[in-house]
């Protein structure tokens, strides 16, 4: 009995490793390409928003009936968590092939080499870029990107709860708190930590707004004067309860669709999305009312990943998405927005929302929300900046040492 | 006697209040699925679910991805059970028949991985999935789902197996039969219930696992049920009755499955279990 | 885990793992092959990945590019120590395994105690009670996060409706009430597994002592104290160090919830140890703080032993 006593013993751990081996051939699942077709990923929060993306899935959709050697797909990542998913991937020597990144996740993939040069791939003098944002994509003489979407910041507001627009901050702040009454809130934005980098979008308002500024180019100046006036309005506002506190901007921009939010600092991408919520909700823009006429503005490049496999095909994409016909369509889908290159604003869009020319006329006045001179350190200064605004908002610090301590936190870290 | 009538009428608001407690969050969770935007919103919330938006759940799951998330929670969990409970059952037997060298070892390393938390192994895992080309991959989920469920099916197993008298077996190895088949035809069907209850407790670790996935998982297509529930947080647009129908979906089959098989579940956790 | 060990098999059947005789199960290589499969899964999923994270804890390395690291020996551990903000993050740590502790163990008694005498429905009641416990993590922080939402959440209804609301509504905005909140939330996750862990304990209670004890005229409280306690103190041990490991390493209810705000205050080693890694890219500082909640969890389970040690020897005395 003991001279062959291990033999079924044997079985059972081949049958397990076997078990192992089948799992592993059984639902191992590539991307690839089969019968010639090169798949692409496209990863993109847009995808998710409400209204435009099911219109930009579409839209993808056309490109993958232009031709039949590459198909684009589309992966709607979150907003909240897009960086870290997506950066994580890339990192790894994995991830999506084609991604549309906002500016400071942009900034550090670019600068971490996780992002393919795309001068030989794309010859952009066929193509006429609008310089103002495009000249962010390049660094050191490499292009990175090519903006997918550019979006200035303005104030959306409800026309019913607000005939005439307020046009200084003390109005805007007056208006705010006039309207929050029951269920009704003036005025909504971001202050939660969990929305990192959404705080960051709505505090560079205020701190541009009231004549601050990150930096000078060369030092950080995150705790200025200037920058401590922007953001006591941003905290008075706070304070007054005119907003609803812990929201998160998905349910507050659901709210400002309900009518039951008066106003928001929005981007121009936000006019599809608002109506494909509720098309029957009368709103209009306005400039930010703020002492200086500076806002933030989303540019929104779409980049190669370096680790993709089809970089060339992956290009395909891009310089279809550059030829003029389709360039119309991407503007069209991202309402308020512009493009990489010039397109015109048909009547037939400009009588439907007349006040799109609100937010070309801003482009000159925005900036990307970047700290200038701290590109790719931008991630790490926001949340920085961000923890110590919070811990203002909370009443765990006054605001102007929340702002020294960020200075001196995001100081040591860009050593 | 009065004091008596007293104490049963508090214990049994006591009991019922437990009850209250214990259920309400699901059977909000039905409320909210159930109600209009209207209803939500409105100064007073309606506090019974309106059974005739059941349509909800058929949209959930014919519209968005979430049959598709359910289908891929349910690959990695049943993928998980077969294989923790398949490498669980030798395990524990060797644990508690042999004496090896390096036993005291193992088991210690056993019980050492419980105090493991998966954000901390997530990153050296990441590397190693990337090296074997596991990211992306539901068998790569299966396989650490297993290797964290393993030890404690194998403790579970072993403490089972403990509790059998020696003497079935020597009665069985007189008639001849090898070690595997001792195992196999007396040592299974007397642990069935120990077996079992292992199993559901592999089936939910994976089920319910959300760490590993967020991390390993780039493709839509690929994505379970736990993130896309996640990613709920934060998304815009998505109406929080539908997200709440899916989180429900979600969650029926694992209290339903812990209520059927109760019995076996708590009989195995007080022999010592652990529930991942 | 442990509990296994101590509370499952009865001696006798211990001593049958016959660590003296040679095995008569067949050559020695025999138990090997029986485990062979699962410990190479252990060691591939477990040991080596932890090996690495120990390596990563004396390195500068960062997310976007993993494969270069840095060695910088000791420099992480000497950040994290001298950073107030990682004080606070072992201080919360603390507090919320504490409550955790006490919470999930002292519900669980409370509950076991209502629902050990008989009454009819008591079946019913006993499954119903494990509901929140079956309940996935993911759908728990869900949920409560809805519960909890500042303007439609039902608690801050009720809250406001009794005049307690919190001002503003968001309360897991607020450093003061974010972690009382997520407290709640895992002790009503955590409280069904203790309640039936001590209830299938009570089980072993002699009831003829019982009696006697209340025939004498003990009161209730000498009662349970003398008896039941008696019985049961061994499972509230095991109970505690359970939970105390549970809370040590549990993520999502939390990062669900929270991600460790506002402010830091929901902030526990594991939440500190993820953000560190996913949002501030420094897997090595991340490696680090890992370390610390393993050598904590070491001390937290040799301690506890040493102490069921202790207590065995003073009741054979």
């Amino acid at each position: 009995m003991s001279k062959k006593p291990s033999r079924l013993g044997v079985v059972g751990a081949a049958c397990a490793l076997g078990l192992v081996a089948t799992l592993l051939t059984g639902c191992g699942s590539d991307s690839g390409s089969g019968d010639g077709v090169t798949k692409l990923t496209f990863a993109a929060s847009t995808f998710g928003d409400p209204g435009r993306g099911p219109k930009l899935t579409a839209w993808l959709d056309e490109f993958n009936k232009s031709q039949d050697k590459v198909q684009v797909s589309a992966a709607a990542v979150p907003y909240p968590t897009f960086g870290q998913t997506v950066l994580t991937q890339m990192g790894s020597g994995k991830g999506p092939d084609l991604v549309r990144f906002d500016m400071p996740e942009f900034e550090s993939a670019a600068d971490a080499g996780l992002i393919a040069p795309l001068d030989k791939l794309i010859d952009v003098s066929k193509y006429e870029l609008i310089k103002q944002p495009d000249q962010f994509m390049v660094h050191d003489g490499t292009r990175h990107g090519i903006i997918f979407e550019a979006s200035n910041y303005a104030m959306f507001y409800n026309a019913d709860l607000i005939p005439t627009p307020p046009t200084t901050y003390e109005q805007f702040a007056s208006t705010a708190k006039s309207l929050t009454k029951g269920d009704v809130y003036g005025l909504a934005f971001r202050q939660t930590e969990a929305e990192e980098a959404g705080v960051w979008q709505d505090i560079f308002n205020y701190v541009y707004g009231f004549g601050g500024a990150w930096s000078d180019g060369k030092n950080l100046t995150i705790n200025s004067p200037e920058n401590l006036k922007g953001l006591q309005a941003y905290k008075d506002l706070y304070d007054a309860n005119v907003i609803p506190r812990g929201a998160d901007a998905a349910t507050f921009r659901r709210m400002f669709a309900e009518g039951k939010v008066g106003m928001e600092l929005n981007n121009g991408g936000y006019v599809t999305a608002t109506r494909g919520q509720n098309p029957n909700l009368k709103f209009s823009v306005a400039p930010i009312p703020f002492p200086v006429r500076k806002q933030g503005a989303i540019l929104a490049p779409i980049v190669i990943n370096e680790a993709s496999p089809a970089k060339e095909e992956a290009a395909t994409f891009i310089r279809w998405a550059l030829e003029p016909q389709n360039q119309v369509k991407l503007q069209e889908i991202l309402g308020a927005s512009s493009v990489a290159t010039t397109t015109e604003r048909s009547a037939e869009s400009l009588k439907e929302t007349p006040f799109l020319t609100v937010f070309d006329e801003l482009t000159e006045s925005s900036l990307p929300q970047i700290v200038l001179g701290f590109e790719a350190k931008t991630p790490d200064i926001r949340k920085v900046v961000v923890q110590n605004v919070i811990a203002a908002l909370q009443g765990k610090a006054d605001l102007k040492s929340a702002l020294d301590r960020a200075q001196q936190q995001a100081t040591e870290l860009v050593g | 006697m009065r004091r008596f009538r007293l104490g049963l009428t508090a214990r049994i608001v006591a009991v019922l209040v437990v009850l209250g407690v214990a259920v309400f969050p699901l059977y909000w969770m039905l409320v909210t699925a159930l109600s209009s935007n209207g209803d939500l919103f409105a100064e007073r919330p309606r506090l019974t679910p309106d059974i005739g938006r059941f349509g909800v759940f058929v949209e959930a799951l014919a519209e968005g991805k979430a049959a598709g998330w359910l289908l891929n929670s349910l690959v990695i969990a049943v993928g998980t059970m077969v294989l923790s409970v398949g490498l669980g059952i030798p395990l524990g037997y060797a644990l508690s028949r042999f004496s090896f060298r390096g036993k005291a070892v193992l088991t210690v390393v056993l019980l050492f991985t419980q105090m493991l938390p998966e954000a901390l192994m997530v990153v050296p895992l990441f590397a190693l999935f990337r090296r074997f080309d596991l990211l992306d991959s539901l068998t790569g989920l299966v396989l650490v789902n297993s290797a964290f469920v393993l030890p404690i099916v194998a403790l579970i197993l072993k403490g089972a197996i403990d509790g059998i008298p020696r003497e079935l077996e020597e009665a069985g190895r007189a008639d001849g039969a090898r070690p595997f088949t001792v195992l196999t035809r007396i040592n299974l069907p007397l642990i069935a219930p120990s077996i079992a209850a292992t199993a559901v407790i592999a089936f939910f670790h994976a089920w319910n696992e959300y760490v590993f996935a967020v991390t390993f998982i780039f493709d839509p297509e690929l994505q379970p049920a736990s993130v896309g529930i996640a990613n709920f947080i934060g998304e815009l647009g998505t109406p929080i009755q539908t997200v709440m129908a899916v989180a429900f979906l979600f969650t029926l089959p694992a209290v339903a499955f812990y209520l059927l098989a109760q019995k076996y579940v708590v009989s195995g956790m007080t022999a010592g279990a652990v529930k991942g | 885990m442990t509990v296994l060990e101590q509370t499952g098999a009865p001696k006798t059947i211990r001593r049958s793992g016959g660590r003296h005789r040679p095995s008569p199960l067949g050559s020695k290589w025999t138990p090997y092959l029986f485990l062979a499969p699962a410990a190479l899964f252990i060691l591939v999923f477990q040991a080596v990945p932890l090996a690495q994270e120990v390596y990563l804890s004396f390195t500068r390395t960062t997310l976007l590019n993993p494969t270069r690291s840095e060695w910088v020996g000791l420099d992480n551990f000497n950040r994290i120590f001298g950073d107030p903000d990682f004080h606070r993050t072992l201080l919360i740590t603390f507090v919320y395994v504490i409550a955790c502790v006490v919470g999930a163990v002292g519900t669980g008694l409370v509950v076991a105690l209502l629902l050990n005498k008989g009454f009819r429905g008591r079946g019913v009641a006993r499954a119903l009670v494990t509901v929140p416990w079956a309940a996935p993590g993911i759908a728990v922080a869900l949920i409560a996060t809805w519960m909890l939402n500042a303007q439609y959440g039902i608690v801050n209804r009720l809250l406001n409706a009794i005049g307690l609301g919190v001002p503003g509504g968001a309360i897991l905005d607020s450093p003061r009430y974010a972690l009382p909140a997520v407290l709640a939330t895992t002790i009503w996750q955590l409280f069904p597994f203790t309640s039936v862990v001590l209830l299938s304990a009570l089980q072993a209670v002699p009831q003829d002592l019982h009696e006697a004890a209340t025939v004498d005229g003990a009161g209730r409280w000498a009662t349970f104290r003398a008896v039941t306690w008696q019985v049961i103190k061994p499972t509230v041990g095991l109970l505690a160090l359970l939970m105390t490991i549970w809370s040590l390493r549990r993520f999502e209810l939390i990062w669900l919830m929270t991600k460790g705000g506002p402010v830091g205050a929901t902030e526990t080693l594991v939440i500190d140890l993820y953000s560190q890694a996913f949002d501030s890219k420094e897997l090595g500082s991340a490696a680090a703080i890992g370390m610390v909640g393993v050598v904590i969890s070491l001390i937290v389970i040799t301690g506890s032993r040493l102490v069921a040690r202790a207590v065995e020897k003073e009741d054979v005395r």
